[in-house]
């Protein structure tokens, strides 16, 4: 859903008539940034006291000093189970308490014993488990290094970038003569700085923002020795390999509802998960950076061995030509909370991210199939001729989907009583077809005594407040419009009871749902989103809970559709806002795409950046959103989306029809092979998704994941993996004769899906294609099943045969599994499926049980 | 070798697609190896010729073997729908989903019989009336053939009655184009008449006001030159004397009067005339001063009769002295009326011309539409058609927005007056104008029946009119009554 600017006049008088990039912050215009960055590498202030060290089991306190100001902050450093180092800083006596983000973590962390190996003057060593892990506190200037054997893995604060804006009285009542009260303290040394622009308000735009509590903003700078690849940090229109940042501006991280969002820069869209992770041939590891304030990541790139690492590891470096990269983060509220997950392989940081935060849902198989969207389907007559359209085309889908005019006035859970005025019956003539709908339910309400959603809010008092503690009210897609406040886990749970079947009139057990604009969005709002001093249940402000926004009204809406079928059928949820944890709750998409080829391609390491941070489900509006595509390119989208975990074609109100049939007989039969084969791979793509579910792999994955030490996969984003087995490389470019696709594997052999054509791995192969061309390779060695039966929907399919593709491995051997369950209930989670382990061996086919128990958390240590 | 040949037979809902687009291989090269599950099915003892129909029966006559009806393989005949695809054009699976490219025969006793695609057979979903299609005991389908037999039998009966009903109005329609047709012609002729009376009036009143104005300018004392009298007044002065029954117009046999050969006085040919005139039937004055008066001027090749030249003197003497600027007066204001009448007269002949050059179909059966509007009520909005003219939509607020003017007949070309189009309405917000395409529909009614937006500003209508109806087939009247 683009947003569309009304002129809309605000007290300020503010007339928006265009969006482009001046309507979002550079780093510059972003106060916090822009002081945190003006903090150059040097000596760090921050010096650690070690004789205020504290060690229980598992947990070690410390605090800090920053010698400039005085002020102390309180270092908390736990050694989790799975090889992860979580490091804790917040202010050892805040003015009042800081935000620290909740209900993200699965769990408290479980940790394990961490002991001091010896100690000095200069500094602490402590044991990470095994022998060879250390993590290393230097006192002066402070830092924190962690080791293994003789290598420095990470190291923090070793540019002295630690930044910590303690919270402050606030010094400038000559400022406003009518306020006669506040503070009277001894100037300090900071004072001078008290006057810099943007501490106690800012303003962007029309937009000021009040910022009663001043400065907050926190900062820290991490270095990863003999790393020259990171990634993640999602969501932004970019490569899959992160650019250094020098001389532009960082990675942001902020969620924002961005109208026609441009590729290959690193401003911020409609989601923010706070995990990098770096890769080398030798180890993998992550950064979660848990904060969901707006956050800016610099990365740079140096050699490594200039900063000087103390006697302790003196001996360690001899030439310094190691390829280092840097990683500085910096938050505008909250505490620093972060989480080193260690590797070493690129599955152990996954599974080790999939212990903190959860894993991927486990979608009802019907929401991998083929979903058929566009704003809007007019009316319940639209709906029966675009199902009846696909069947006369013999093109199967299980999701027809209703944008925001299905509804009455932009009054989510109703319907238009004209358009829609039979939901029930519309509803049953999909059932009938074993076929399902999506309706979207968008987090903003609009304001009107007569509607029943926001009367029951408003009497619950379960609106964000303004700063000035009314109703905060943003203008949206209903016009003047209330935003419930989803952090308060009583509004999420009065939220997910109106998706009772008794209280959404006209929803049905088929009908799901989409959220959209949870950024939120706000069209009148600053950078169209909530204004930061918006105020939250607990006082909190909105700047300190930005990102989890869409997070939570993702998790209320699941909840909701668990709920209503009293805990049975798995939920299905798509959401453009997402955080880190949002894997656990539905799918996500990539936003408001274009239908041009530059964003086809830009799907493919957007999606990969998802994966790699947990959020498996995702997908780009097939087709692009807005504009017309062009036929060729329309095939090739789908061609492409067939082969992404979450496929959906989706078009803005203002393109021409395009639905798969409007294009020729030629180019219909095109699409329908390439949704069928979706299809037929369904098996394979459920099967990924359980294991996406049970242990946080991610499903399309980059060649490195699977290939750690081949250099040549490390900034590949044009072709991929979906799980092991399958490698795809879609063709993405206009006027294609051939692409060239890399075949990794030493010693393997791939075999092209659609020809079972043999070709070795480790090389470079050109194919010919043409326009019904989808060059797939599936891995010697392997087995995926698959069902041949193409049929109008996945629960046509539901009893049909499994067909095994058994590649052989130049051993001729090969392994694959077969999971299968009743597709949509949580039944699986009483061990009610069928896992076989399969083998190919001695020209045997042998189909084994498959052990129950994952090894969820890794037992092994550092190394 | 034995074709597998398309039968003609309707598809299950008649939007059927086709079925025969599958690739079939699977094939499995080098060291690709394929192990097929399958379910067990539930065989009756008629599963062997299930899913065939009557004319396909010997086909699949129990024998030992059974012959791919492509000719491609044989086969054990155990292996005829055993649920595991062995041909490759399918046909040895007619009674299961076991083929990509089969095809499932129903034969809907009571109802139509039908093909529909094998991947819907065992799907849940009944496709077949007989309910045949869901074999396999997971899916009960109840038996609907005679009912919808009965329901299609009597729609069908409807329909045809519908469009004989149809057939019959659009006769009259016809003939009531041929004879609306004629009153236009009529009513142009008509107007041109009264043009043409206008403007003689027209002229005569300027004459008489020019006269007016020199009288009055004479009365006034003012008179300069006494000779003058013919100057430029002398070509109104010629026609006047030339139209003897001061009609306003010269006809042919006014000029053979007035006007001979400069040469030897011989009087004018018909065709002469004609092209002196610059072109056939009757100049007015305008016309005249283009053409004939210029012959004369130039004085090559044709003059005025001796015997008429004598009476161009100077015009009659008229009013009296003291009326002459009343009557100066009087004379403007007629002009001003007469202008006027003449504007809107020939307005109105060019809106009937235009009217009367757009085509009306191949018997004007479309030309009754003409004229009229045809409105229906979707939702918050009014739609309104004026076929041949313009498309509106008026919202319950109540803003009048155009969604096209009249373009051309766009239907194909077997059907060219199946469809209108209707372009260049008002523009989108950010987009291109508004646009309408109306399809036409066989109704023994007039009427707007449906509109849709499928896409936005793209509005598709369908009108109801006799004028639609065309001569049923035999074939599709049979059809009803066959295959019962």
């Amino acid at each position: 859903m683009w947003m569309f600017w009304a002129a809309w006049l605000s007290s300020c008088l503010t007339v928006t008539v265009a969006v482009d990039r001046g309507n979002f912050k550079t780093c510059d215009q972003s106060a916090f940034c822009k002081r945190q960055r003006a903090m150059t590498p040097g000596q760090s202030p921050f010096r650690a006291l070690l004789d205020t060290l504290e060690l229980s089991d598992s947990r070690l306190t410390l605090q800090l000093i920053n010698d400039n100001n005085k002020v102390r902050l309180l270092l908390e450093l736990y050694r989790l189970q799975g090889n992860m180092t979580r490091v804790k800083i917040n202010e050892l006596k805040p003015l009042k308490p800081r935000y620290e983000v909740p209900d993200i973590l699965v769990t408290d962390p479980p940790t394990e014993p961490l002991s001091v190996v010896s100690r000095d003057e200069n500094g602490v060593v402590l044991s990470l488990g095994a022998e060879a892990c250390r993590l290393i506190v230097s006192a002066q200037p402070f830092r924190l290094d962690i080791m293994e054997g003789p290598q420095v893995l990470l190291s923090l604060n070793s540019r002295g970038l630690l930044m910590f804006e303690h919270l402050r009285p606030r010094k400038d009542t000559w400022r406003y003569p009518s306020f006669t009260f506040l503070f009277f303290q001894a100037p300090d040394e900071e004072n001078a700085k008290e006057d810099e622009s943007g501490m106690w308000d800012e303003t962007f735009k029309s937009h000021t923002d009040s910022k009663p509590n001043g400065p907050s903003s926190i900062g820290l700078d991490f270095s990863l020795p003999g790393v020259e690849h990171v990634y993640g940090i999602p969501e932004h229109a970019d490569d899959l390999k992160l650019k250094t940042t020098d001389g532009g501006d960082p990675y942001r991280l902020y969620n924002l509802d961005v109208f026609q969002y441009e590729l290959y820069n690193p401003m911020a869209l409609y989601g923010a998960v706070p995990v990098l992770l770096s890769h080398s041939p030798q180890r993998t590891m992550g950064i979660f950076w848990l904060n969901a304030a707006e956050t800016w990541v610099d990365i740079s790139s140096n050699t490594a061995g200039k900063t000087v690492f103390g006697k302790m590891l003196d001996y360690v470096q001899g030439a310094s030509e190691t390829p280092q990269t840097d990683v500085r983060w910096m938050s505008e509220s909250g505490i620093i909370d972060v989480f080193i997950m260690l590797g070493p392989k690129p599955a152990d940081v996954f599974s080790q991210y999939a212990s903190l935060t959860g894993t991927q849902s486990f979608p009802p198989l019907s929401a991998l199939g083929y979903h058929q969207c566009r704003w809007n389907y007019n009316d319940q007559e639209d709906v029966r001729a675009v199902d009846a359209g696909l069947d006369e085309h013999d093109i199967p889908y299980d999701f027809i989907w209703l944008d925001i005019e299905h509804t009455d006035g932009k009054r989510y859970f109703t319907w238009d009583s004209s358009k829609f005025s039979q939901p029930r019956e519309m509803l049953q003539g999909l059932m009938d077809k074993k076929r399902k709908m999506v309706a979207i339910v968008d987090p903003h309400i609009k304001v009107d005594s007569g509607y029943k959603i926001h009367n029951e809010i408003r009497a619950k008092d379960f609106y964000i407040k303004n700063k000035d503690g009314a109703d905060y009210e943003g203008w949206c897609w209903p016009g003047s419009a209330g935003y419930p406040d989803f952090t308060r886990p009583d509004m999420r749970a009065w939220w997910a009871s109106m998706f009772a079947y008794d209280q959404y009139e006209g929803s049905m057990e088929n009908l799901y749902t989409w959220n959209d604009m949870n950024e939120p969005s706000v069209f009148n709002g600053p950078e169209v989103t909530m204004h930061k001093d918006a105020i939250h249940q607990g006082a909190w402000e909105h700047r300190d809970v930005h990102n989890l926004y869409g997070f939570y009204v993702q998790m209320a809406t699941a909840e909701g559709l668990i709920q209503r079928s009293g805990g049975v059928e798995r939920p299905f949820v798509l959401t453009r806002a997402f955080f880190a944890g949002s894997q656990r709750l539905g799918a996500v998409w990539t936003g408001d795409n274009a239908a041009e080829w530059g964003h086809l391609k830009i799907s493919i390491p957007m999606c990969l950046s998802l994966g790699l941070v947990g959020i498996s489900f995702c997908g780009a509006d097939v087709g692009g959103f807005f504009k017309a595509p062009s036929t060729e390119l329309l095939v090739r989208w789908y061609q492409t989306g067939a082969y992404q975990p979450f496929f959906r074609a989706h078009a803005h109100v203002d393109t021409p029809r395009r639905e798969p049939w409007l294009f020729g007989p030629e180019n219909t039969a095109v699409i329908r092979e390439a949704i069928r084969q979706r299809y037929g791979l369904l098996p394979y793509w459920y099967q990924l998704f359980y294991h996406a579910h049970r242990t946080g792999q991610p499903i399309m994955r980059p060649l490195w994941v699977e290939y750690p030490e081949d250099a040549a996969t490390f900034t590949m984003d044009d072709q991929f993996l979906l799980g092991r087995d399958l490698l795809v490389h879609p063709v993405t470019e206009e006027g294609a004769r051939g692409v060239t696709a890399y075949l990794p594997g030493r010693g393997e052999v791939w075999y092209d899906i659609h020809t079972f054509q043999k070709h070795n791995g480790a090389q470079n192969l050109y194919i010919p294609v043409t326009i019904s061309s989808i060059p797939v390779f599936q891995r010697g060695g392997s087995i995926i099943p698959r069902k041949l039966r193409i049929r109008r929907s996945t629960s046509c399919m539901e009893n049909d045969p499994y067909t095994l593709f058994v590649a052989l491995s130049p051993q001729r051997t090969a392994v694959g599994e077969l999971y299968i369950d009743d597709g949509h209930t949580f039944a699986y989670k009483e061990n009610k499926f069928i896992h076989r382990q399969l083998t190919f061996a001695n020209n045997t086919l042998i189909s084994r049980f498959v052990d129950l128990i994952f090894s969820f958390l890794l037992s092994s240590p550092c190394v | 070798m034995v074709l597998f040949k398309e039968v003609l037979l309707p598809k299950c809902n008649e939007s059927g697609g086709s079925s025969g687009y599958l690739p079939l291989a699977l094939i499995m090269q080098y060291h690709i190896v394929v192990a097929v599950a399958i379910c067990s099915a539930v065989f009756v003892d008629s599963r062997k010729i299930r899913g065939i129909s009557l004319a396909y029966r010997k086909f699949y006559k129990e024998k030992k073997t059974f012959l791919c009806l492509d000719g491609s393989k044989i086969i054990p005949f155990d292996q005829v729908n055993d649920d595991y695809c062995d041909c490759l054009d399918g046909s040895d699976e007619p009674g299961t989903a076991a083929c990509l490219n089969g095809r499932f025969y129903c034969t809907n006793l009571g109802f139509r019989p039908c093909y529909i695609q094998s991947s819907r057979v065992n799907d849940g979903i009944c496709d077949c009336c007989d309910g045949s299609d869901e074999h396999d005991k997971r899916t009960r389908c109840p038996n609907t053939c005679r009912n919808l037999g009965q329901q299609e039998r009597a729609a069908l009966e409807a329909e045809m009655r519908a469009v004989d009903d149809g057939m019959h109005l659009k006769r009259q329609l016809i003939k009531e184009g041929v004879s609306m047709w004629q009153e236009k012609q009529n009513q142009l002729k008509d107007l041109q008449r009264i043009l043409s009376g206008l403007q003689t009036k027209l002229e005569a009143h300027r004459k008489r006001k020019l006269e007016a104005d020199a009288h009055q300018a004479k009365v006034m004392g003012v008179l300069k030159s006494p000779g003058d009298g013919a100057g430029g007044k002398t070509a109104a002065r010629i026609f006047g004397q030339l139209d003897i029954n001061k009609d306003g117009s010269l006809t042919v046999d006014e000029v053979q009067a007035g006007v001979v050969n400069l040469q030897d006085d011989r009087s004018l040919t018909e065709e002469e005339v004609t092209a002196l005139l610059g072109g056939p039937g009757p100049a007015d004055l305008f016309r005249f001063q283009q053409t004939l008066w210029r012959s004369l001027q130039a004085a090559k090749k044709v003059k005025i009769k001796a015997d008429l030249r004598g009476d161009l003197g100077p015009p009659n003497e008229g009013p009296a002295t003291r009326a002459a600027p009343s009557a100066a007066r009087q004379g403007e204001a007629n002009l001003k009326e007469m202008e006027e009448a003449l504007e809107t007269t020939r307005a109105e002949i060019g809106n009937l011309e235009k009217v009367l050059s757009t085509d009306y179909g191949s018997s004007r059966e479309f030309l009754y539409l003409q004229g009229q509007c045809f409105q229906l009520v979707v939702y918050e909005y009014t739609y309104s058609l004026c076929p041949f003219s313009h498309v509106t939509q008026k919202s319950s607020t109540g803003a009048e927005v155009s969604l096209g003017k009249w373009r051309y007949w766009a239907g194909p070309q077997e059907h060219p007056y199946s469809r209108m189009e209707f372009e260049d309405g008002a523009p989108c917000w950010q987009g291109p104008p508004r646009t309408t395409l109306v399809t036409l529909t066989c109704g023994t009614e007039t009427a707007l029946k449906r509109v849709r937006e499928p896409t936005k500003c793209q509005y598709i209508m369908e009108l109801w009119t006799p004028s639609a109806c065309e001569q049923q087939r035999e074939a599709r009247r049979r059809g009803v009554h066959s295959e019962l």
